[in-house]
């Protein structure tokens, strides 16, 4: 993408007024995305996009700055932007190149770019046909593919040059269920770090029937019960609950900020001594997985909770080299538009050894909760809120009427600790976390979670 | 060289062949964020880019593409690109490019001075937010995000259907958030300012005001539920523009995703309840002579004194509800298609001052920040329940901090059980609001 010698010229003009490293992000990206919605092709979008960020970094301070021009005087202006927050230093050094070798590859056996688009709009049909022939009530169904192919050059001046292809494929299926005056809505969208292989094993079609069916299920729903009560959470569920409430607030610029509800903690048991949790960059095909971090480290699998122990933080270089740690291979960053920050890639709890059914006939009031929409979390008090897409009640030990209107709310280190039992049947979710407007995909994982005494924000 | 984005437009342009439609939206911009810590600088980013997005209708068919910083030649590759999207494209008759229409500059857009500001004041106006909001307050000794910002930004477009329309502009903030502690508990408080030119900001005003945001919510408690009079601040209200900016869209209607499709003319909210789109508000950061398709922006009383007028277009939903543009073509940059989006939407402000609304919302809650609407608002019924901090109203003075409730209505019962909006219009991001009192909804606590 670029030659060693370019590299090695522009990493040293950032270094020229010192700093403790510079470093060089390089990135090109080919991208299709196709939008079905309202019974039709709505948009089919074919984009290239290229561009370059220089970095230097000094002390947990940097200064960043990219162009999307790949030509030497663009470059060495970069370079030179970046160096002018350094406190001049005399000129820092850049070492010789050496490539890594990926810890992990992730292994792509059908190229997005081989096949036509003819055939990505004859998937995005064949989900709006099903969800469409589901049910009579389906109103609207919107469903979305997107492949992308992100080819990235890290070069840094400790040496380390690193190449990584990185091929994303996803299917994203919204339906809109009516009956009389009431409407609900249904989502889901695997997605993986994968060629087009991905969609053999993720028929549009089954995709499509899972929204239309969350939708149309939602449409009995009645108004959640509000106060405290149990919630039992399915596969991939406690997951999301577990990125959002407790994996930023361990992601280490937060801790370094000082606004992270477990600073000052590790060591201590702040969740049920069942839960055992990681980060895991190394998941195969996984759409939060990768070979390297956006800073050029190895993917890997961090330990975060060892039986409800908290064992430590999210690294990324800056915070690492502050704290005397080794980086956690945890800096990632959207586009070369944006320098690294820690971020989770695949974050999980491990399977524990009870079972759904276990979980539910041990409930006496409750609410199970299948899809969550999303939430918002404040690491610094550990408060969160989560609305349920779709959830039901546990009344008496068994699953009854679905309910809308749910929220789940809450703080971390409480609600961690409350957890109080864990299935056998773990399953990984993709999503797009988002964090100083910056949007990277993430896995969150779990197998069916029960928290013993969690507040639920209904209507009802 | 750098080739002119008009002229880069241009060559797009002239790609097109006989019964094709083509339109460039070519867009360059340069930013700069300086983020402030411990009287350092702790993060100094600069930038610069540029790209071209190309339509291409041919036989009622679209398709799309873009590219980064292109060439000449890569232009021409992007345009044969549309041209290949186009044929797998869905036939719709309703797929035309805007018309070439007059459209008024505005002035007070664009400064030069913001144009040319030096990044040593940059630097230190971000290091004045931290050090005035880590001393404002006893409790009050670091920051989680202080710092400042700019953005200059040039758009233009052109299209075979005779748009010829270019527009730059300068915006820049100011942001604060900070943390309190005492007694083991922490808190966080938010501000933030946008204006075309920093010597509009008030950098001090943004450090204390966060400053205090967070001081005031330490040792708040999870208050029992109850039904009260509940008023919003803007910051709070805020939080729910988005939805209803989403729900006005006529591409939601369309579709059949808004809870207002069939109310036009109906009663959607209480009589001092008026919501405005106006693009070209000089106030407003998202001000611009014209959309992004070319049409000329302008004003659209959505909601006047609680009644429905109508919803946001762009010319394809216009042409499909033949009606005709309002001037909400919006594009997330040169990278996507022109969707349906507000500009400047705000809630018209009333005459009664914050403490007269206080005073009226005596026994109540004043919220200060609400979490997950974008998870917790359904957008097509208009159901929601929210995560919701705030203080305690008695005796018309704020009292008693509480958190960890949540507030749950819909939009179409909270829009008419407004009874007072206040004086205070403020804007975060292109969505503004002043206080809004509720009669009474129930905070759902212990």
């Amino acid at each position: 993408m670029l030659d060693r010698e370019l590299a090695e010229e522009v990493l040293r003009a950032a270094r020229s007024r010192g700093g403790a490293f510079a470093e060089l992000f390089v990135e090109e990206r080919f991208g299709v995305s196709v939008r079905f919605d309202d019974g039709k092709v709505e948009e089919l979008t074919t984009g290239t996009d290229r561009g370059a960020g220089v970095r230097v970094g000094h002390g947990t301070s940097f200064g960043y700055a990219y162009s999307n021009r790949l030509d030497r005087d663009s470059l060495l202006q970069a370079a030179a932007a970046a160096a002018a927050s350094v406190t001049e230093n005399g000129a820092g050094d850049v070492v010789a190149f050496r490539s890594l070798e990926p810890p992990v590859v992730h292994e792509a056996t059908r190229d997005a770019a081989s096949t036509g688009s003819a055939d990505k709009v004859a998937w995005v049909r064949e989900a709006d046909d099903a969800a469409r022939s589901h049910s009579p009530e389906v109103r609207q169904v919107t469903a979305v593919y997107g492949d992308s192919l992100q080819r990235v050059l890290i070069a840094a001046s400790d040496g380390r040059w690193v190449e990584e292809t990185r091929p994303r494929v996803r299917l994203v299926v919204s339906v809109v269920a009516g009956r009389d005056g009431n409407i609900q809505t249904g989502f889901h969208g695997p997605a993986g770090l994968a060629g087009l292989e991905f969609l053999e094993t993720h028929p549009p079609s089954e995709t499509a029937l899972v929204a239309a069916e969350r939708a149309v299920t939602m449409l009995d729903a009645r108004p959640a019960p509000a106060g405290e009560m149990t919630a039992v959470l399915a596969p991939g569920m406690g997951g999301v609950l577990f990125h959002e409430a407790v994996g930023h607030p361990l992601e280490a610029d937060i801790v370094d900020k000082e606004a992270s509800v477990y600073r000052g903690r590790v060591g201590e048991r702040l969740a049920s001594e069942i839960v055992n949790g990681v980060d895991d960059a190394t998941v195969p095909n996984a759409w939060g997985s990768f070979s390297f971090d956006d800073e050029g480290a190895p993917a890997q699998r961090t330990p975060l909770f060892d039986d409800g122990v908290l064992r430590g933080w999210l690294y990324d270089r800056l915070r690492a080299e502050k704290d005397g740690a080794p980086s956690s291979g945890n800096g990632r960053r959207q586009s070369y538009a944006h320098p690294p920050i820690p971020r989770m890639t695949n974050t999980y709890i491990l399977d524990g050894t009870s079972s759904t059914e276990e979980l539910i006939s041990s409930t006496e009031r409750g609410v199970y909760v299948t899809a969550l929409a999303g939430g918002q979390t404040n690491p610094a008090s550990g408060d969160f809120v989560f609305g349920c897409s779709e959830a039901y009640l546990i009344e008496n030990g068994e699953k009854r009427h679905p309910v809308r209107g749910a929220n789940l709310i809450g703080r971390a280190i409480e609600v961690m600790s409350h957890v109080d039992g864990l299935a056998n049947d773990f399953d990984i979710w993709p999503g797009i976390c988002g964090k100083d407007g910056q949007s990277v995909p993430v896995g969150s994982g779990s197998p069916t979670l029960r928290i013993a005494r969690i507040t639920i924000g209904g209507t009802g | 060289m750098t080739r002119d984005l008009n002229d880069l437009a241009a060559v797009a342009v002239a790609a097109a062949r006989d019964g094709e439609a083509v339109e460039a939206y070519a867009e360059e911009s340069r930013h700069t964020d300086v983020e402030a810590r411990k009287g350092e600088v702790e993060g100094l980013t600069s930038a610069e880019s540029r790209g071209v997005g190309v339509r291409l209708i041919v036989g009622g068919r679209l398709g799309f593409a873009y590219a980064a910083d292109p060439s000449d030649d890569e232009i021409v590759a992007t345009v044969e690109r549309a041209r290949e999207n186009a044929t797998l494209g869905t036939e719709d008759e309703n797929n035309v490019l805007a018309d070439a229409s007059e459209y008024e500059p505005i002035e007070g857009l664009f400064f030069d001075e913001q144009a040319a500001m030096p990044a040593d004041e940059k630097v230190s106006l971000a290091l004045q937010v931290e050090r005035v909001a880590v001393s404002s307050d006893p409790n009050v000794g670091k920051v989680e995000q202080c710092g400042f910002g700019d953005a200059i930004g040039r758009v233009a477009i052109a299209s075979t259907t005779g748009v010829s329309a270019e527009f730059r502009r300068t915006g820049c903030w100011c942001v604060a958030v900070t943390l309190a502690e005492r007694d083991g508990d922490t808190q966080t408080g938010f501000s933030f300012q946008v204006a075309h030119r920093a010597a509009d900001l008030d950098p001090d005003a943004v450090a204390r005001e966060a400053a205090e945001r967070a001081a005031r919510m330490l040792g708040a408690v999870k208050p029992q539920t109850q039904r009260v009079p509940v008023l919003l601040d803007p910051f709070a209200a805020s939080s729910f523009l988005g939805v209803l900016a989403g729900a006005l869209s006529a591409e939601s209607v369309q579709k059949g995703r808004s809870l207002f499709a069939d109310l036009v003319g109906e009663r959607v909210g209480a009589d001092v309840f008026t919501l405005v789109d106006d693009g070209r508000l000089l106030e407003g950061p998202a001000a611009a002579p014209f959309d992004d398709e070319g049409v000329p922006a302008g004003r659209t009383d959505l909601i006047g004194g609680g009644v429905l007028n109508g919803f946001l277009h762009n010319t394809y939903t216009a042409r499909r509800g033949s009606t005709t543009s309002t001037g909400n073509a919006s594009r997330a940059g040169y990278r996507s298609t022109p969707g349906v989006g507000a500009t400047n939407f705000y809630v018209q402000p009333g005459s009664v001052s914050f403490e007269s609304l206080l005073a009226k919302a005596d026994g109540g809650v004043l919220i200060q920040d609400v979490s997950g609407v974008h998870s917790g608002a359904n957008p097509i019924s208009g159901e929601f329940s929210v995560g919701a901090t705030g203080l305690r109203i008695a005796g018309g003075a704020l009292g008693e901090p509480v958190r960890e409730m949540t507030i749950a209505s819909t939009l179409p019962d909270m829009l008419k059980s407004v009874a007072a909006v206040g004086s205070d219009l403020r804007f975060f991001s292109s969505v503004g609001t002043p206080s809004i009192l509720i009669g009474e909804m129930t905070l759902a606590g212990v």
